[in-house]
């Protein structure tokens, strides 16, 4: 994955919303991971029918 | 002969007739233990005075069923009443839960005997991570190498032989990577077959508990006794179970397997890069055994599915959310708590929002319709395991877990069963395949590894750590 990480200042924002208290080294590494959230992030935001549910029920098979 | 080296299934013969004490089986696993943890590390509290105390009375008693008297070890995140229970973080060092996990409940009451808690990533996610007070489990066929996690200890025991079998938990693939990297059998039942009440959660939505063995007949004797409802686990499902065992035979005939190769194929470089290509032993592996499995009657057909990273996103996303939901005060308030990789790969879900987990779930049920018309004509799927030997431990990226790809998330996504059985070695190292089913067809999935190992020599292969220790020769 060779895409640049997330700005400093963006990455700022989050963090202090999210309302943590990182160490310089622990800001750092959370910065570089993020762009493994932004992947997974736009691999399930997509277009989708409205009426598409989330899974929120099981259904047991039929005998 | 060395009792520790028959698998639960001969080793419950052999008390049933007497020719083995449940005492002398437990002592032989205890010197083991004693003998060769020191190097692999894959328990964190050994049970010695316990195990003898309960195998005396297994011994004394009336047999209980094919567990009666077989020594096993559990994952320390399974909650064992008065004994300490730690997640593998700092967290819970002394923690002594007033519960035991239903599963083992179940396992104590078939005559299984506990010799230990076995090491766990943290939380059963943060590993491995040489930061923490218990140091990572070692892979037993190459000690520098890594047995995978989170249920690292487990497997580890099992295939150095020091339990009979064990239990293991399964968010993203913690039963099945360790099966796969260790040599020996994984199970991953379907959500809600086997009870995950008194376990520490990591994933509600995807968290599994199942058994890790040396055989896929070890695996149908414990799931035997571990599948069920428990009306306490509000994931449980209230279904019959088969007779495991009874679904186990030698051939395939009209079965229909389908063969998903896209996963390590096409898209394994093609959505994580190209060092994610399968390893070209691997493939010959795979493709070996799936003429295994045509030898046995089996028709084999190609699956396609969505692209693998459609499925692994998703699992990783909604595992990120719900993991960080569940330790968020700490994270917030007590973060030196937690270990180095356990802060560095869940704390990625702080940065989630609520709209991003709602369409992980979305497309959580767009794949798993998906998943289940694939199998409409089909009896059961195949698809790779980690497709190369297992690395060095000391390679192991913080952010491996999110940067590679998987081939076991699927299956959790979906709550589909899935049993990791092996098929060949390179460089001394075990590598594997996946059998997948239907919901709550578990049977079907074990008939077809039973099959396949009864055809192939790849689980008597043991490492060389796994021999006798002198005196028991």
């Amino acid at each position: 994955m060779a895409e640049e990480p997330i700005l400093w200042e963006r990455f700022a924002v989050l963090v202090e919303r999210a309302g943590l208290t990182l160490t310089p080294e622990q800001f750092e590494e959370l910065r570089q991971g993020y762009r493994f959230v932004e992947r997974m992030i736009r691999t399930v935001r997509r277009s989708r029918d409205r009426a598409a549910e989330p899974a929120h029920i099981f259904v047991h098979p039929k005998d | 002969m060395d009792p520790t080296l028959l698998t639960v299934a001969e080793a419950s013969h052999a008390i049933a007739e007497g020719r083995l004490s449940p005492v002398e089986l437990t002592d032989a696993y205890l010197d083991r233990i004693d003998a060769l943890d020191g190097e692999l590390h894959s328990y964190v509290l050994v049970l010695h005075d316990a195990a003898r105390s309960a195998a005396r009375e297994i011994a004394a008693g009336r047999s209980r069923g094919a567990l009666h008297g077989i020594p096993i070890g559990l994952k320390d995140i399974y909650k064992t009443r008065g004994i300490r229970t730690t997640a593998g973080s700092p967290r819970y060092l002394d923690h002594v839960p007033d519960e035991d996990a239903e599963s083992w409940v179940k396992l104590r009451d078939a005559g299984a005997i506990l010799l230990g808690k076995q090491e766990t990533h943290e939380f059963a996610i943060g590993g491995p991570d040489f930061t923490l007070p218990f140091p990572p489990a070692r892979n037993p066929w190459n000690t520098a190498h890594y047995p995978a996690g989170s249920s690292s200890g487990s497997a580890v025991a099992v295939a150095a032989g020091l339990c009979a079998a064990a239990l293991g938990s399964d968010t993203g693939g913690s039963i099945r990577g360790p099966a796969a990297y260790n040599g020996i059998v994984g199970l991953k039942p379907t959500y809600g077959r086997v009870s995950r009440r008194g376990v520490f959660p990591l994933s509600y939505t995807l968290d599994h508990c199942g058994p890790l063995t040396r055989t896929v007949e070890d695996c149908a004797i414990m799931m035997q006794a571990l599948a069920g409802y428990d009306p306490q686990d509000p994931a449980s499902a209230d279904l019959p179970v088969p007779d495991y065992r009874a679904a186990l035979g030698k051939r395939l005939d009209g079965l229909t397997i389908g063969v998903i190769r896209h996963f390590h194929e096409r898209d394994a470089v093609a959505d994580f890069g190209a060092d994610n290509a399968p390893n070209p032993t691997y493939v010959e592996a795979f493709d070996n055994a799936c003429r295994v499995l045509e030898s046995l009657g089996a028709r084999l057909v190609d699956l396609q599915l969505s692209p693998l990273i459609d499925y692994v996103d998703a699992n990783r996303l909604i595992m990120l959310a719900e993991a960080y939901a569940l330790h968020e005060t700490d994270f917030r308030e007590r973060p030196h708590l937690f270990g180095h990789h356990m802060f560095a790969r869940i704390a990625l879900g702080a940065f989630l929002s609520a709209a991003d987990y709602v369409e992980a779930v979305r497309q959580r049920r767009e794949l798993a319709l998906e998943y289940a018309n694939a199998l409409t004509n089909v009896d059961v799927a195949i698809s790779a395991n980690a497709t190369g030997p297992a690395p060095r431990i000391n390679a192991v990226s913080t952010y491996s877990t999110f940067e590679r790809a998987s081939y076991t998330g699927p299956y959790n996504l979906t709550g589909s069963p899935a049993l990791s059985v092996p098929i060949g070695f390179e460089s001394g190292l075990p590598l594997a395949f996946q059998i997948a089913g239907k919901p709550f067809d578990e049977a079907g999935v074990m008939r077809v590894g039973y099959a396949f190992e009864q055809a192939t020599e790849f689980h008597r292969q043991r490492p060389s750590m796994a021999e006798s220790l002198p005196r028991h020769q």
